[in-house]
Parts: structure tokens; C-alpha cells; sequence
């Protein structure tokens, strides 16, 4: 009976672990290509405003009569690039200005730290609203997540490269004459692994929530363009009439969000064996 | 918890503790990593468990107490405590509160650093704060730990100190179940011998139990009311160690690895010899024993082979003048201390638990430079630091620490960790560098299966030997060893100084800290660094006969 149990804890497990990656793989995949498998051109008016679902229409149609589903479906694109795209530069920038702070210590880590708190005094929504005055949304939206982010990467990246450089393998590198970057490649960054992942998740949220918002507040894609941030603002009036056309683009919003922190998650505690 | 009336108590006939088919596995690939096991402890005994190194002893505590690393499991076997099974998962979590105490084989790694001393001993007992702190200081006596350390952070304190404060925290609450995992790997003989009262004291005692991991015969032999000897066995072909090399005949006579995987041997009478043991023929004669290296003959690894350059001079490898030494906080620990490493010479420096010992290592191989004084490689001076060492000096010293847990990258295989000094320093790469880093690991008693092992995966004794080929793949002149024994059984510690014996005849002089008298009766010359001095010798211990000295069985045998 132990043997029987213990297998079952092992695949419920397993797929706890793989359900976030399988999902998260699907949205990379399936956002993009949407587009092509709506069954109405997303910007073209075709029935009537905040029709129900229904017939021709299985999520509606929206403020201007354009069809909801084909607009969800054509609708992530922009938004799951630009988070993306924000992220990885927000933690490969946060991550490198950790392993400088972190290794070097002294003056270049109160360096990094005294930037990172300036940055983080101002709140990100704020920041991204000041730059989306001067810059394109998009380019708004990534600055402000890099800003936001890279700070927070760099302090956690920093603490745990300055607890590993006192650790016998990092100073048997340094022993061995290697130079400073092949200790931090090899010695130091394979053991941060888990931590840049888990963190990675968050950043990825933190740049959704900036796209998402600046988008709804119509700093992001403008009007015609079908986008689920932007559908959220457009159809809030007519919510009562037609709530799937609320729904259905928070939906997948909120499961990108769940999708890409859980994946991060997972790598962060697969065991060891396993990786 | 602590209480323990009469009535509570079973009949006699029920063992304390009891595990029946204890199995555990690895989960992913369901590899048996400890064939089943029974045993049983009765009221007040000693339960010694040995057996070589990478068999499972340690794992077999964690199975006991449901305390398995990720990626194994307990897919059989009871535990019972006074007849009643435990089940594992919570119910073993309440027990293990309630009842036991556990010393971990790595107590540098469990203490936390940013904990005082006594809130590390004191966290589990449960009385008032007044009683608390005399327990402590109690305890602290009694394992002859200075006072002054009680306010000292666990990361501030010397490996050695670091075991006993973690025994005394684990001896706080008088645990009904003491479980301790190698006590005395880090401890020279008198401190060991305080560890060993310390737990004789519990046999006996109605409702007490200890089980006992250790490679010290010794130990097991005066301690133990049973021995379980865990033998590699059936797992040879995957998990063993390498078999021992021919130059180990009477191994498997003294230390019988049966094919049943695992047996018990009723009590051992105390071993009659009480030799205190120690090395050092008399007087310091560094120069007679550098053994002329000609001729191949002796099975020398090529790397070692290639550092041959200053042939066996008089003139020494390795010098320190007026050597001072400071704890990281300023204290002093070594005033002047003048020492010379001759080619091919073996120095050994012993001395009490927290003298500085690791500390002069660390000197010589530049990872904390000391506080003054002169280091001198081949009679020209040697800078103080790692970083303003050319390449050539920094191959030349090389250093195995004493922590084989962060002594060694997590992320990588113990094969590539040995592989990537000889692509630094010989510029061996791809095939060749990997087939001479399983050679270097099979030099040291590691089977090639374990090349491609993380740390995670591999014993305190068979990491040990990682950092040791590590260390020997430089090809250096100097080899610097901390503890190079320390958890290693009878038989693997002998093939490791077998190996640095015929080694250093053409290759590096050796260097080692230890407190292991077999260690130290190999080397030609012993210092004892006792008082913020170096002395020849321990001034205390007399001179063993030279044929015991040169006995090559050297380690631990002359007590079992």
C-alpha cells in the first residue's frame, strides 16, 4: 500500500510541475498564431453592440459590434512580446549588476544599491506614466519594467553572490588563477540559477501589470487594434450587457500571468536530480 | 518530553527502537541506495554503525528519522519507538521533536552562522532561561568549549568547534534518541575522547539510546553494545567504491564486506590497547626522508610525475618566516611561527580544536593572507595574497579545504570539478582532460560511475576525495590538506595515504592539518600547534616504535 501511495504523491507530483511549463508553452505558441484562426477580421464592426452570446458569436460582440472572441484571439500578442522582451532585459541587467555588486563589494555594491533604492522609491506605475509622456507605449512600457525590476534582481542576485564568494569552490577558482568572469560563470552563476528563475517570474508579472495598465489607460495600442488590456477599458460600459466581453480578454491575461510565474516557479524547485 | 516514569516504560523485550526492512531508493530512476536493513536499539544502549564510505550510513539515519534529501525515498520498512510504529511524514516530525537529538555529519553546514553559540545549544531546551544557560554552560564545560566562544557567531568558530557545539546542541534537551553522524571526524584525540564520555555517559540510562555513525574503530569498539556494519555489497557494480587497489591486502580480511548486504555483530568486547597513539618518529629529521624517487616503479599519476622540477633537494619547497597569524576578530594565534617543507617531505600539524590550524593553511595557499611574516616557494618569496600570484605559484600550492560541502560547486559533477584544474594549468581539455580525471578519481578510491555525480549525490567521505584529486590534478608542488581523512573509513583513509605516500617520493610536498594519529605517523615530522606556537611534536604523547610508525596500515588499525 506504501509503494501504491508513494507512487501516486510521485506523478501528482510530476504534474503539478509540468502543468505551468505545458501551459506557458501553449500561450507562446497559440497567442501569436490567434490572429489566424479568427473567425471574423477583429476590427470589423459585424452585429450590433454588446450582442450576447450566441449563434454566430460564442463570446459576443463588443462596443463597436466587433466580434469578442476573434478579438481575444488576435488580442496578446503585443502585450506577451513587450512583457517578455521587458523582463528579460530587466533580470540579464538586474542579474549582472548583482554579480558586480555582489563580487566587487565596497564601493561599486553601495554604488548599485543607493541607484536601486532611488529607483525603487518611485513607484513603477508612475515611472512608466512620466516616460509614456516622452516615449512610444511600447518602449515605455519596457524601460519602466526594466527600471522597475532590474533594482530588485540586483539585490537578491547581489546578497547571494557575496554569501557564495566565501565559499570553498569560489576560492579554489581564485586559487586556480581563473579570471573574474569564468569564477562568476562557472562558479557562481550555475548556483544563482534557481534564484534568477524564481525571479524572473516576478518580473514578468510586474511588466504585464505596466503593459496592462498603460494600456488600459490609453498610453498603450490605440483604439481599432484589438489588444486584452485595451478591450478591458473599452468594454467596462456595457459590462452588464454583455460581460464576456469583459471576461473573455481577463482571462487569458490573468493566465499568462499564473502561466509564466509558475513555470519560473517549477524551475526554481525542480530537484536537483531532475534538472 | 522529558518525562520518564517507570510505568511509561515497556518490558524489557521491546527494543527502544526498532526499524525493520528499512529500503531506500532513488526516485527517479528507483536505484536501491540502501538495501533493507534491520536493527535494534534496546533501553540504554549504544548502536554503532560503520561500514565504508558511500555505503549508506548516513542515509540509513536519515531513512530512521524520515529526514531524506530530495530525490530519495523510504518505499519499505517500519521504524518503531518502544514497540509503536512511527509513520513517516508528520507523525515522525512530532517524534523527532519530542525525542531525538541529531548531530548532522556537516555541523559547520547546519549551525546556523548568524546564531550565538548559546542560542544554538540552548534552542531546544525547554526550561526556564536561568536553567537554560547553566545547561549551556554545562555542556559547554564538558566538551571543553572555551566560555568565551558563547558569544561568538557559529560562522566565527574553527570546524572542530563547530562539531562540538553542534553535539551539545543536540545533547541539550537529553534527548531519549541521540543520533550522531561521525562526532569526532573533525576532533583530536583528547577532545574526541571528551565526545566519547560525553555519550558513554547516556549508556545505561533507562530510556536513553544513541546510534552512532563513525569510522573510528575505536570508538565504535569501546562505545558500542552492538555494531551494524553497512557493506557496499550488492550495489558494488553502481554505487561502490572502487574496489581497493592491490596494494590493500589485509583490507578486506579486517573490514569483511559480506554479500548479504548488511549484518549485525553482537557486542564487541573494548579494545584492550588504549594507545594514545601518535606519530612522529623523534626528532624532526626533514631530510633524511625524502625517499630517492628514481626508477618509475612506483605506480607515480603522470601529472604528479611532471612536477618533478627541483629534484630532491636539501633546499626546501615551501618556508614561512616569522609567520603571524590572526583570527578574522584580531585575536592572535600564531606569533613567528617558522616552518620548512622539504621536497618530498610529509609535515603534519596537529594541535587542540581552534588553534589556527585551518587558518595556517589558508595562509599558505593565499586564501586569507596573514597578518605578517614571510612565505617562501623554492627559497624566493612568495606573495601573500591568491591575487598577486602568477600562475606558475598558484599551481604550485594547492590547498584541499576541510568543508567538503561548499569546498565543492554544487552545480557541477565531481568529474568536471577535478577536470577543470587540469584544462587551467596543463590545458587538457575534452577527452583527454576527462579520461585523466576519472584516472585522478580512481587514484583516490572513486569508482568512474561517481565522475558524473554532484556533490549532493555523493558521502562526506567520497567528497573528501573529490577535493583531494582536485587538488592532485594541478600537478603542485605543495599540496596542502586539510583533514584529508575526516570521514573516511579505515580502508579508504589508507588508500588515500597510501597514494600521497608514493606520490610525494616524485611529486609534491605535503602539507596536512589533522587530528588523526594515522594521518600524522606518516609524515616525517609532526608540529603541534598548541599556545599560539609551533612545536616539534606534541610534547604530551610518547614516540610510538618505528615499526609501528612505518607501518603502512597506519590509520586507526593499532586501536581496533
Amino acid at each position: 500500500m506504501s509503494r501504491s501511495v508513494a507512487f501516486l504523491s510521485l506523478s501528482a507530483a510530476r504534474a503539478r510541475r509540468t502543468a505551468p511549463v505545458a501551459a506557458a508553452v501553449v500561450l507562446l505558441v497559440c497567442v501569436p498564431l490567434g490572429r489566424y484562426a479568427a473567425p471574423h477580421p477583429p476590427e470589423r464592426t459585424v452585429a450590433a453592440p454588446w450582442t450576447p452570446p450566441g449563434g454566430r458569436h460564442p463570446l459576443g460582440t463588443d462596443v463597436l459590434g466587433r466580434d469578442v472572441l476573434s478579438r481575444v484571439l488576435a488580442g496578446g500578442t503585443q502585450l506577451l512580446t513587450l512583457s517578455l522582451l521587458a523582463a528579460a532585459v530587466a533580470v540579464v541587467c538586474g542579474t549582472a549588476l548583482g554579480l558586480a555588486a555582489g563580487w566587487s563589494g565596497g564601493r561599486v555594491a553601495r554604488g548599485v544599491r543607493a541607484l536601486g533604492d532611488l529607483l525603487l522609491a518611485v513607484p513603477a506605475l508612475v515611472l512608466a506614466l512620466v516616460l509614456a509622456t516622452a516615449l512610444p507605449g511600447a518602449t515605455a512600457v519596457v524601460v519602466a519594467a526594466v527600471l522597475a525590476g532590474a533594482p530588485l534582481t540586483a539585490r537578491v542576485v547581489g546578497t547571494q553572490c557575496a554569501y557564495l564568494r566565501d565559499s570553498g569552490h569560489v576560492h579554489a577558482a581564485v586559487e586556480r588563477g581563473e579570471s573574474t568572469p569564468a569564477v562568476l560563470v562557472h562558479e557562481v552563476l550555475p548556483n544563482l540559477r534557481r534564484l534568477v528563475a524564481a525571479d524572473a517570474g516576478l518580473r514578468l508579472v510586474t511588466a504585464l501589470q505596466i503593459a496592462a495598465a498603460l494600456a488600459v489607460l490609453g498610453l498603450g495600442p490605440q483604439p481599432p487594434e484589438p489588444d486584452w488590456a485595451l478591450m478591458l477599458s473599452e468594454n467596462l460600459p456595457g459590462a452588464a450587457l454583455n460581460p464576456w466581453a469583459l471576461l473573455a480578454p481577463a482571462v487569458p491575461l490573468a493566465g499568462c500571468a499564473w502561466a509564466f510565474a509558475a513555470t519560473a516557479g517549477t524551475v526554481a524547485h525542480t530537484p536537483r536530480e531532475a534538472v | 518530553m522529558t518525562t520518564r516514569t517507570p510505568a511509561v516504560r515497556e518490558g524489557a523485550a521491546v527494543p527502544l527502537l526498532a526499524a525493520e526492512q528499512l529500503t531506500v531508493r532513488r526516485a527517479h530512476d528507483g536505484a536501491t541506495v540502501l538495501p533493507a536493513v534491520d536493527l535494534e536499539i534496546g533501553d540504554g544502549q549504544v548502536l554503532a554503525v560503520t561500514g565504508t564510505s558511500g555505503a549508506g550510513k548516513t542515509t540509513l539515519l536519515r531513512a530512521l528519522l524520515d529526514v531524506l534529501p530530495d530525490g530519495l525515498h523510504r518505499p519499505a520498512g517500519t521504524v518503531r519507538w518502544r514497540g509503536a510504529p512511527v509513520p513517516a511524514g508528520r507523525p515522525a516530525r512530532r517524534w523527532r521533536r519530542a525525542r531525538c537529538g541529531w548531530l548532522g555529519q556537516d555541523p559547520a553546514a547546519d549551525l546556523n552562522p548568524l546564531w550565538r553559540v548559546d542560542r544554538l545549544i540552548g534552542e531546544g531546551f525547554t526550561g526556564d532561561t536561568g536553567a537554560r544557560a547553566q545547561r549551556v554552560e554545562a555542556l559547554m564545560q564538558q566538551l571543553d568549549l572555551p566560555p568565551v566562544l558563547a558569544s561568538r557567531r557559529a560562522g566565527e568558530i574553527s570546524g572542530g568547534q563547530a562539531q562540538r557545539v553542534a553535539l551539545a546542541r543536540s545533547l541539550c534537551a537529553d534527548p531519549e534518541l541521540l543520533v550522531l553522524d561521525e562526532p569526532t571526524s573533525a576532533l583530536d584525540r583528547a577532545t574526541a575522547d571528551l565526545v566519547a564520555e560525553a555519550v558513554r555517559s547516556r549508556r545505561g540510562v533507562p530510556g536513553r539510546c544513541v546510534v552512532l555513525v563513525t569510522h573510528d574503530t575505536r570508538l565504535a569498539a569501546e562505545l558500542a553494545d552492538r555494531t551494524l556494519v553497512l557493506a557496499v555489497g550488492p550495489r558494488r557494480s553502481t554505487d561502490a567504491e572502487a574496489a581497493p587497489g592491490p596494494q590493500l591486502p589485509a583490507a578486506p580480511a579486517r573490514e569483511p564486506c559480506t554479500a548479504t548486504a548488511v549484518r549485525l555483530r553482537s557486542s564487541v568486547p573494548p579494545a584492550t590497547s588504549a594507545v594514545p597513539a601518535t606519530p612522529a618518529k623523534g626528532p624532526p629529521a626533514p631530510t633524511e626522508a625524502p625517499a630517492p624517487p628514481p626508477t618509475a616503479a612506483a605506480p607515480t599519476t603522470e601529472g604528479a610525475s611532471r612536477t618533478v622540477a627541483p629534484a630532491p633537494s636539501p633546499a626546501p619547497v615551501l618556508s614561512t618566516r616569522g609567520l603571524i597569524l590572526l583570527t578574522p576578530d584580531g585575536t592572535p594565534l600564531l606569533d613567528a611561527g617558522d616552518l620548512d617543507l622539504p621536497a618530498g617531505g610529509w609535515l603534519a600539524v596537529t594541535g587542540p580544536s581552534g588553534t589556527g590550524k585551518t587558518t595556517l593553511l589558508h595562509a599558505l595557499a593565499g586564501r586569507r593572507p596573514p597578518a605578517g611574516g614571510e612565505l617562501l616557494l623554492h627559497g624566493h618569496p612568495l606573495p601573500r595574497g591568491t591575487r598577486s600570484r602568477d600562475r606558475r605559484m598558484l599551481r604550485a600550492v594547492q590547498l584541499a579545504g576541510q568543508d567538503t560541502v561548499t569546498e565543492l560547486n554544487p552545480a557541477h559533477t565531481a568529474g568536471r570539478s577535478v577536470a577543470r584544474p587540469l584544462k587551467v594549468f596543463h590545458g587538457m581539455t575534452g577527452a583527454p582532460g576527462r579520461h585523466r580525471a576519472r584516472e585522478l578519481l580512481e587514484a583516490v578510491g572513486l569508482s568512474t560511475e561517481l565522475s558524473h555525480r554532484r556533490p549532493t549525490e555523493l558521502s562526506g567521505g567520497q567528497r573528501r576525495r573529490v577535493v583531494l584529486a582536485r587538488a592532485l590534478a594541478a600537478g603542485p608542488d605543495v599540496l596542502l590538506l586539510d583533514e584529508p581523512t575526516a570521514g573516511l573509513d579505515p580502508v579508504s583513509a589508507r588508500l588515500v595515504l597510501d597514494l600521497l605516500d608514493r606520490l610525494r617520493r616524485s611529486g609534491p610536498a605535503i602539507l596536512t592539518v589533522t587530528h588523526d594519529p594515522g594521518t600524522a605517523a606518516r609524515a616525517d615530522q609532526v608540529l603541534h600547534l598548541t599556545g599560539r606556537r609551533l612545536t616539534p611534536r606534541p610534547p604530551t604523547t610518547p614516540d610510538l616504535s618505528p615499526e609501528q610508525r612505518t607501518e603502512p596500515s597506519g590509520v586507526r588499525q593499532h586501536h581496533g
